[in-house]
């Protein structure tokens, strides 16, 4: 069956075929003839004008009546024929749209990019996946002249677009604040008042700020309302959840952080994570804490880079590759 | 040579009245039934904004029938509020999603040339040509 | 999932019963039915969480904004019957300390 020809006469011979046998063959056709014209922006009335057209030529002797209808119907679609065009036209304009989004969630990567550092003595694996085009997690490593490390990691609520514009605004407070001023509970009560100012009502950030001293393996850490980090104890083989209390950034401009402190010692190890891990659904059902930790326990032999990538690919999986939420993961390992 | 003529706008009938001159004079210029019938829908929006815009305005015709071509220009004229803001009337999607109809783009797209020019509390013309093909 | 919203109103005590999830598509209808109800001097806003089996984070900042809306127009906001699940997303964020929660009356799994 060769694929069918726009034109009139085509169209006639088709018809004529039809009206004697009735078969599905020119039905099939008839298909292939709709498709073609809409791959050449022809319109429904045109359609219409071409069927007027065979009609007169198979039947000379038309009923005036039938003529006189088959105009109407045409009149009739001429709005659908512009409705038509316009969809075409926005079904363009949304690609572009799509293609700036994308530009846009680059250089939102670019902006937002932190190298991991090298720490003498500590094994560091970062991974961040976001669940749409722009991602409403972030982490950030920064280090000061005596090899002090300071880990960021935050969830902005609210997601795509907006989300993204106020991680950059964080970045850059982050980058902002003097190296005399690394203290974990100083740098949230900072931020806090920053996003309080910034932050339309109903969006907040959840961060949770540490600064690792490599030379006595202290872990200084506030958190502001984020997803509680576990601690590895290699001594006891088990895993402690960083319990914080601090209220998220941007709700009150008094809010304070308390600062806790932890030591860690030769293969001891530091999770560090969002809600996108912990919230993660499989079908209707969450999964649970004791989940996630063996998980982790699974991989946590490996080089920290391999292993928080392993973990990501395991819930990814149980997710069925579609992820809820953004997805970060932070090992620190002694 | 070019023959003139015009409809006034004042209330919904005059509507039918400017789709029926525009379509005689389509026909006589020798338009297809594809075209005619999209001239007259052009007609029917333009006269369609004066009546609910501007109150009244007139659709204007002129045949024009040159050595190498032939159309129709229409032009719809009012002395209404004028259009604030063009390029949002001329968007896509703008005046289509509170059904009011194709709108301006639909005009533009159903004609060869379009122009308008509005000026806020001064009026609104828009002119448009349709070839003979 | 989706998001049942049941209203009483009983003049200076406005009770607000939901069932379902709170997401990010659920979100917005919540906070249209909860922040007028915020706007009105005087008036007692109980939200009845029983039936909610989860919320994310999105759930929050609706509640972040009817209780900054209740502080400027002098009214108040308390949340009952949290199951578990969602009073422990209120616990992390440190919201316990500034809503208003109500645990004696907690929801069961």
């Amino acid at each position: 069956m060769e694929p069918y020809k726009f034109d009139v006469n085509n169209y006639r011979n088709l018809l004529k075929k039809y009206i004697a046998s009735q078969d599905e063959t020119s039905l099939y056709q008839a298909e292939q003839f709709s498709k073609l014209s809409m791959q050449h922006n022809i319109s429904p009335e045109e359609i219409i004008n071409v069927h007027i057209q065979a009609l007169k030529e198979l039947y000379p002797d038309l009923p005036v009546e039938i003529d006189s209808s088959m105009n109407f119907l045409l009149e009739t679609m001429i709005s659908y024929g512009l409705a038509y065009q316009e969809f075409q036209t926005l079904r363009e304009k949304q690609g572009e749209l799509e293609s700036e989004i994308s530009i846009a969630a680059n250089m939102q990567q670019t902006l937002l990019s932190t190298t991991i550092p090298d720490i003498v003595g500590l094994d560091i694996g970062a991974i961040s996946v976001p669940s749409h085009q722009m991602n409403g997690d972030y982490y950030h490593f920064v280090t000061d002249e005596s090899n002090n490390l300071g880990i960021a990691i935050a969830d902005v609520i609210g997601k795509g677009i907006p989300a993204a514009l106020a991680m950059s605004m964080i970045k850059y407070s982050l980058d902002s604040f003097p190296e005399t001023m690394r203290n974990p509970s100083v740098i949230l009560e900072n931020l806090n008042r920053v996003v309080e100012q910034n932050v339309d009502t109903s969006m907040f950030i959840t961060m949770f700020y540490g600064l690792f001293n490599p030379e006595t393996g202290s872990l200084q850490f506030s958190s502001a309302g984020h997803e509680p980090g576990f601690y590895y104890c290699a001594d006891k083989d088990q895993f402690f959840e960083m319990t914080t209390k601090g209220l998220v950034l941007g709700v009150s401009d008094q809010a304070t952080y308390e600062q806790f402190d932890i030591t860690m010692e030769s293969d001891d190890m530091v999770v560090l994570l969002t809600d996108g891990v912990t919230e993660c659904r499989i079908g209707e059902r969450f999964i649970d804490t004791e989940e996630v930790l063996e998980v982790i326990r699974k991989y946590m032999h490996l080089p920290a880079q391999e292993a928080v990538e392993l973990v990501y690919r395991h819930f990814e999986r149980l997710q069925d590759f579609q992820l809820r939420d953004d997805f970060t993961l932070i090992f620190l390992k002694k | 040579m070019i023959t003139k003529s015009s409809v006034q706008i004042r209330k919904e009938w005059d509507i039918v009245g400017a789709r029926q001159m525009g379509r005689n004079l389509a026909k006589e210029l020798g338009f297809g039934t594809v075209d005619q019938a999209r001239i007259t829908t052009a007609i029917s929006e333009l006269a369609r904004n004066i009546y609910l815009y501007a109150d009244k305005g007139k659709v204007a015709y002129e045949k024009i029938e040159d050595m190498n071509k032939k159309g129709l220009r229409i032009v719809a004229s009012d002395q209404g509020p004028g259009i604030h803001d063009l390029s949002k009337v001329m968007e896509d999607g703008f005046s289509t999603s509170g059904g009011l109809g194709a709108g301006l783009p639909g005009v533009k797209r159903l004609m060869d040339c379009f122009d308008i020019v509005s000026e806020p509390g001064m009026g609104t013309t828009i002119t448009t040509i349709k070839w003979v093909r | 999932m989706n998001l049942d919203i049941e209203w009483n109103d009983n003049g200076k005590t406005q009770g607000l019963k939901l069932a379902g999830e709170i997401d990010a598509y659920t979100a917005p209808k919540m906070k249209e039915a909860l922040l007028p109800l915020t706007k009105h001097e005087g008036t007692t806003i109980v939200v009845d969480l029983e039936r909610v089996n989860y919320m994310d984070s999105t759930g929050l900042g609706v509640f972040i904004s009817a209780l900054k809306s209740t502080k400027e127009y002098n009214s108040d906001l308390r949340l009952v019957a949290l199951q578990d699940r969602v009073r422990r997303l209120f616990d992390i964020t440190g919201l316990d300390s500034i809503i208003n929660i109500d645990s004696t009356v907690r929801g069961g799994k």
